[in-house]
């Protein structure tokens, strides 16, 4: 090797190792939810050029997870798709010493369509159990409105997809053994949010399920009633924020006792315009 | 300058010579390398299997239609593929049903009837038609098959297991084409003369002396053409509706087992239960194509010693 290879090397094997440890970027650890997971993994991206010393580790594993990485402090904040339970509140207090942190982040609310001409308006939570649940009992559209007829035709989501995960909980529900219930067989799976709706639109008899923002003219989306003489709401973001509609949960963040700065930054930011406009990208409904 | 001239030959020979031995060696790695290849893709998949080609509870797998690699709340996931082995088959079976009689068709029609440039004009479009790309076969399936068969059939749905078959069959047909079609030109023209000098018409020589006398091949092209159906993943995900359930018509969603693998595989836990379940439908495939190919093989030598004897 040549002295003026070898000093060039050198050269830059020092550099590359002051590179590495002189400025060590400040990680943010975020575990939880997987259907946050890409909303999370889009915040992290957009907070590089807000602040480029932070970076933002963005990982999935589910809200359990998360929540009990809080407690052996492996994770800086939880994401998180339900509401913490007062025992993990407890568990994450006994270990750290602290009080859990809430921040309310997002909305998250499906739809359920239809296609155009079809003039069912109205559906109650228990008739769309019986229709996505195994073993549902409505299989024909005169079950719901004698105006209509014909087989239900299915549309959803691919079955590792948050959407599908949250439709299923929230609809299938439990059974009476009191173990959760799966969706019924002859749902076509699909791989995109404004498929499904696309779907409905081509298909008469069809009826799916996807995010609020999705809505075309080709379709029309069912006003949902808690229960069955109840009034029935229109989705909307307003409907979804104030929990009128019952398709819809609150999406959050966790952290033990107060977040540190560069961890309240990113929360400050995620609650900005700036961030819930990613919300609202992402399919989500934003807080205002 | 002369004696120069004279030496390069020779130098020349010596050169080639000694590159005589590495060549060989190339020549016999470029023919090893397929089948290191398969080995190597087999072992791989295999691998990836892993664990739970013991785990698995086969029985299962191939009895049970509850498709549920992600269950709900504290539920175990439940793999069984049988409906989306049913998918494959009824897709398969149905594609070669109407790919085969057609595929053979326009073969003979290339290779007997045709003249000229006329059927070189076919034969370039038959290649042509063979270098669609399975995606864009999945967009013909989508947006051009599905309606036509909402409103011929009036199902309710336009992409189900009848469009993927098309699809399918439409995609398997250059190929079975061009297969065939060597096959029949490969029958020496001194038996389409003998025919002809027996008093046979057309029809006759096609279906008595030219079929038999290209069986292999034939059969070879269709053995193909059912390789290219069974493994296509891309225009089945796209016209079959992607829905794991066992078809009672033909207007049913159904969902193949190589769809499966492409829509789920890039979202799973890498090593979790549900990835290498989708890997040991994998060998599953790969088994089955295998066997295709094996019986296919011994068919043609059955037919040879036949012949013979």
């Amino acid at each position: 090797m040549s002295p003026k290879l070898l000093t060039l090397t050198l050269a830059l094997l020092v550099g590359g190792l002051t590179s590495c440890n002189g400025k060590k970027k400040h990680e943010i650890r975020a575990k939880g939810s997987d259907t946050m997971i890409q909303l999370s993994t889009a915040w992290a991206e957009a907070y590089k050029t807000v602040d480029a010393n932070v970076q933002v580790n963005a990982t999935g594993g589910g809200s359990g997870t998360g929540l009990a990485a809080l407690q052996n402090g492996t994770t800086d904040l939880c994401n998180s798709s339900r509401e913490i339970k007062p025992e993990e509140r407890e568990k994450v207090k006994a270990a750290t010493g602290k009080e859990v942190k809430e921040f309310v982040v997002a909305y998250d609310a499906l739809a359920v369509y239809t296609h155009k001409g079809n003039p069912i308006t109205e559906i109650s939570i228990e008739e769309l159990t019986q229709i996505w649940v195994e073993g549902g009992t409505i299989n024909k559209w005169d079950q719901l409105n004698p105006a209509f007829s014909g087989d239900l035709v299915f549309f959803g989501r691919q079955n590792n997809s948050g959407t599908y995960d949250y439709f299923r909980e929230h609809i299938c529900g439990k059974g009476a053994d009191g173990k959760s219930r799966e969706f019924r067989k002859g749902i076509s799976e699909l791989n995109g949010s404004a498929e499904v709706v696309e779907n409905v639109g081509k298909t008469e008899k069809g009826i799916g399920y996807s995010g609020m923002g999705y809505k075309t003219p080709a379709v029309n989306w069912l006003h949902v009633s808690k229960k069955k003489g109840e009034p029935a709401v229109e989705p909307g973001a307003e409907a979804a924020r104030s929990g009128a509609y019952p398709i819809s949960r609150k999406l959050y963040i966790y952290t033990a006792g107060e977040p540190d700065a560069e961890t309240k930054a990113f929360i400050d930011w995620v609650l900005s315009p700036t961030g819930q406009a990613i919300v609202a990208k992402e399919g989500f409904v934003p807080l205002h | 300058m002369k004696t120069d001239s004279a030496a390069l030959p020779q130098s020349r020979t010596q050169f080639w010579d000694r590159l005589e031995k590495p060549i060989e060696w190339l020549i016999r790695t470029c023919g090893w390398s397929s089948i290191i290849c398969v080995i190597a893709i087999f072992v791989f998949v295999l691998k990836e299997a892993g664990p739970m080609i013991w785990k698995l509870d086969w029985g299962y797998f191939f009895t049970s239609d509850r498709w549920i690699p992600n269950p709900a709340g504290d539920n175990p996931p439940s793999f069984g593929a049988l409906a989306l082995i049913a998918g494959t088959f009824a897709t398969t079976f149905l594609a070669m049903l109407f790919a085969v009689p057609l595929g053979l068709a326009s073969a003979v029609y290339i290779s007997e009837f045709s003249e000229g440039k006329m059927k070189e004009f076919l034969k370039i479009l038959i290649e042509l038609l063979a270098a669609i790309p399975s995606i864009v076969w999945g967009f013909i399936g989508l947006m051009v098959m599905g309606p036509i068969i909402k409103d011929v059939t009036g199902a309710e749905q336009g992409t189900n297991l009848l469009n993927g078959s098309l699809i399918l069959g439409l995609m398997s047909v250059p190929l079975i084409v061009s297969l065939s079609e060597d096959a029949l030109r490969a029958v020496p023209d001194t038996y389409r003369e003998a025919g002809l000098a027996l008093g046979a018409n057309r029809w006759e020589i096609v279906s008595r002396v030219l079929f038999p006398a290209a069986k292999n091949g034939l059969l070879a092209a269709v053995m193909l053409g059912m390789g290219r159906a069974i493994g296509e993943t891309m225009a089945v995900l796209m016209a079959t509706g992607h829905s794991a359930q066992i078809p009672h018509a033909l207007t049913d969603p159904i969902r193949t087992m190589t769809a499966t693998i492409a829509a789920e595989l890039a979202e799973t836990v890498h090593g979790g239960d549900h990835y290498r379940v989708l890997f040991v439908i994998g060998v599953v495939l790969f088994v089955i194509t295998c066997s295709i190919n094996v019986i296919s093989d011994l068919v043609i030598k059955g037919i040879k010693q036949q012949a013979k004897s």
